[in-house]
């Protein structure tokens, strides 16, 4: 019998499971596959209920994983078999390379120096980075990662001469033995590029609101500048189109419970940034829950913030000015709008990752991809692998999942 | 003061349009998708998504004053992109259909027409008609198969002059008369509906214009109908109707000369023509030709419809008029067949069937989805002169207002 717990993903939930088993003295390893830790709260300008910025939250949390002896985290890793049963599972873990010394080294000149350009996956696309990189803002483990798919031959000579990168770093497996896993693998912003009526991936001015949050983040790639792809121009009429495949059964069949709140905190961005700015929110329904409605209630009674009760279904670009035509019913007037904006925001919704990977474990899924926990097993989801949920229900989420796992390892 | 209205839902009324394709109306959640996704529909007052609340709330009223639901051909775009499956396209048809069992009575025929189950009592008319007179031209002749002169007629067993006509001349007097009446209970909705303002370039136009566009552009061309999409399975739908419209003007009109010669070659000879007819005879090319596009529009009809039951159903309204097209256009080739290879007894079978589905097409065509012949063209001239179908507007602009 194992008295060790196995976290699988490095999100806000993640972290928060991890954290309060470690802090009440069980062994905890957390297993992260990115190169960083933090999940999707980390790309976030600022999140509910405070509107912090992310390093409000994180790096408290940061500090407390440091702190902690009984917390092993494993960035870059990923669990390839479980074996065994509760109380007592064997784990494989592989680990990928880094390349860079285990210091807080920087190596921002030498990165710069790199030829390649490679498409940056945390700014979603909205800027390019060099191979060797800072994964995130203020990321943990404070150091640069080295992706070796994109160097050239004179990239790797000018990298080995360096004398801070290990070219012949090789990925390695370890195993651990665990008595209970927490499966936090957290969601990714649905792919807009398949609702092929809304013109994402397609205009250049339709974003998506995980884009919004970047482009407002001080840390993003314009510095906090709400500019629109196109020109870098400050867009003046923004529109918002709300369930951007959520709530619909050709794609998301489900409400990711935040985007209605993402859109009016979005709305709020603009409306800081550009006093002469106007926003309009489309809407299938206004879904503000709990005491989020107050929130929701402020921000519209601002007048240059208009909700209309319709889904947008064309969108349309004009390819000279960059403008952004939007088709939508205003269902309470029951009339037709055709409306030009100079950005588009769509609120995409959350899909589970596990919707599209597996993991090696007893875990019951619903059809799309939310796993629930089977009996006995042990084994316990957490966070927006469960259902769409804030960073506040995350945390939540997270913390009932290290009870459940402690008392496994424990015993009652 | 606000007066507060309530609602009466009409239940009975959501239950009808749900037996005749409506289904899954109380899916919908208004999101408006149908609305923008629709190409023909309007931007004042678009439909189907206020049609689906209305169906939601079982607000007949509003649903039987609309003319919009006859501006729908049904391309299934709004069913294909509606996020829960609530079917609007298919409600746009099971609203048609509780028109057609509404607009003019006697209401049983409508309730009838309405559900495969009353289907033996439909067929069941016209086969004791004709299976009377059958008895008693057999009688007659003591045989049911009679070939007096070595040759095949229909007109032995099934005398034009004393069953075929009087017979099919009433059938289409009460279905005139019930298309009057349906006609005028359109009229009247149309009336009682809130008048429009309008601030336009032009005079709208009259309903005679109207009409004689909607023939035009809809009817004799069918090219507004190019307007919903022109890809499959829009354009088998289009090649299937536009084949089956013209076979029919072609049958329709055979059977305006037969009628026209035989009844007026009583008064003069020569006007006579001998029955049967040759082959080569022009009337009867046209009439076989008539025949085989019959069969071809139905098999481009058939294809879609099998596929489009798998996307969103069809209903009983659908496949009556489909079934019985088929029972008439196979029936009609088969005696026609027969009787020229001497097949007796199978000839006058076949014959007999044909006049049933023949008579099952025609005597109720009102209350099937046939009905749109007229309630359609009705509806899209008066939709026209709201200007609720896109028509050029004239260069000459004069802001005036107008109330329709």
């Amino acid at each position: 019998m194992s008295q060790s717990i196995l976290v699988i993903g490095g999100g806000f939930s993640g972290i928060t499971a991890a954290l309060e088993a470690a802090e009440i003295g069980e062994e905890v390893f957390l297993v992260e596959k990115s190169p960083y830790l933090g999940g999707r709260v980390m790309q976030l300008n600022k999140y509910f209920p405070k509107l912090c910025p992310p390093s409000c939250g994180l790096e408290i949390q940061y500090q407390r994983i440091k702190n902690n002896k009984n917390l092993q985290v494993f960035t870059l890793a990923e669990v390839v078999s479980v074996s065994g049963d509760v109380g007592n599972y064997e784990v494989t873990v592989k680990l990928r390379p880094r390349h860079t010394p285990p210091s807080s080294v920087d190596l921002s000149g030498l990165a710069q120096s790199l030829s390649q350009d490679v498409e940056n996956e945390f700014e979603l696309g909205l800027c390019k980075r060099k191979p060797l990189y800072m994964s995130a803002p203020f990321a943990y483990p404070y150091r640069y990662v080295l992706d070796t798919a994109n160097l050239t031959e004179e990239d790797r000579t000018k990298l080995s001469k360096s004398g801070q990168i290990d070219l012949n770093q090789q990925e390695k497996t370890i195993t651990l033995q665990v008595g209970s896993i927490v499966v936090a693998t957290g969601w990714k912003p649905y792919d807009a590029s398949n609702l092929t009526n809304l013109g994402a991936g397609r205009i250049a001015n339709c974003i998506s609101n995980m884009q919004m949050e970047r482009l407002a983040a001080p840390s993003g790639p314009t510095e906090g500048k709400i500019l629109r792809p196109s020109d870098h121009e400050a867009p003046k009429r923004v529109a918002f189109v709300q369930c951007a495949g959520s709530r619909d059964e050709n794609h998301l069949s489900y409400c990711s419970y935040i985007c209605c709140m993402a859109s009016l905190k979005q709305a709020r961005y603009l409306r800081e940034q550009y006093p002469e700015s106007r926003v309009d929110i489309y809407y299938i329904d206004l879904r503000t829950p709990g005491r989020y409605d107050h929130f929701a209630q402020e921000t519209l009674a601002d007048e240059n913030i208009q909700a209309i009760k319709g889904k947008v279904a064309e969108v349309e670009e004009d390819v000279a000015s960059g403008a952004v035509w939007l088709t939508a019913e205003d269902a309470i007037s029951g009339r037709k709008l055709r409306n030009s904006y100079d950005m588009v925001v769509l609120a995409t919704g959350m899909q589970p990752n596990l919707a599209q990977e597996t993991l090696p474990l007893k875990l019951s899924a619903d059809e799309e991809g939310f796993v629930y926990e089977s009996d006995n097993a042990g084994i316990f989801p957490a966070g927006c692998a469960v259902e769409p949920l804030d960073v506040m229900k995350s945390a939540q989420s997270g913390t009932a999942a290290a009870m459940k796992a402690i008392q496994t390892v424990r015993g009652r | 003061m606000t007066s507060v209205s309530r609602i009466e839902p009409d239940l009975g009324f959501i239950q009808d349009l749900q037996n005749v394709g409506g289904l899954d109306l109380n899916k919908c959640y208004q999101c408006a998708t149908c609305s923008v996704i629709c190409p023909i529909s309007p931007m004042d007052k678009p439909f189907p998504r206020k049609e689906m609340i209305w169906a939601q709330w079982g607000l007949k009223d509003k649903v039987v004053q609309d003319v919009d639901i006859w501006l729908c051909h049904k391309c299934g775009q709004c069913t294909e992109t509606c996020p829960r499956g609530a079917n609007p396209g298919e409600l746009m048809a099971a609203l048609r259909n509780v028109a057609y069992q509404s607009l003019a009575g006697p209401r049983f025929l409508g309730r009838w027409m309405s559900s495969a189950k009353h289907l033996p009592k439909l067929i069941a008319i016209p086969a004791v008609i004709f299976l009377i007179v059958w008895l008693i031209t057999g009688s007659i002749y003591g045989t049911p198969f009679p070939t007096p002169h070595g040759e095949i007629e229909f007109g032995h067993i099934f005398p034009g002059d004393f069953s075929i006509d009087p017979i099919f001349g009433l059938a289409a007097l009460f279905v005139l008369y019930t298309f009057y009446r349906g006609i005028s209970t359109m009229a009247q909705t149309f009336k009682e509906q809130p008048r429009t303002f309008v601030v336009g370039f032009h005079r709208p136009q009259s309903i005679w214009v109207s009409l004689w566009q909607v023939i035009k552009e809809e009817v004799i061309t069918h090219k507004k109908w190019r307007d919903c999409g022109t890809e499959e399975p829009e354009e088998a739908k289009f090649k299937g109707h536009i084949l089956l419209f013209y076979s029919f003007v072609a049958l329709f009109i055979v059977t305006g000369i037969v009628a026209f010669t035989h009844w007026s070659g009583k008064v003069v000879g020569f006007l006579d023509m001998p029955y049967p007819m040759a082959l080569w005879n022009p009337v009867k090319i046209l009439a076989n030709l008539g025949a085989i596009g019959l069969v071809v529009g139905l098999v481009y009809l058939t294809k879609r419809r099998l596929n489009a039951a798998q996307r969103d159903g069809s209903s009983f309204y659908d496949w009556y008029l489909l079934a019985t097209i088929w029972v008439v256009t196979l029936t009609g080739i088969l005696s026609e067949i027969f009787r020229l290879l001497h097949v007796a007894g199978l000839s006058y079978i076949v014959y007999y069937l044909h006049l049933i589905s023949v008579f099952m097409l025609i005597a109720y065509l009102p209350w099937s989805k046939l009905g749109h012949l007229v309630y359609r063209v009705v509806a899209l001239a008066h939709a026209r002169r709201l200007g609720r179908v896109s028509t050029e507007i004239s260069t000459e602009q004069k802001n005036q207002l107008y109330v329709l």
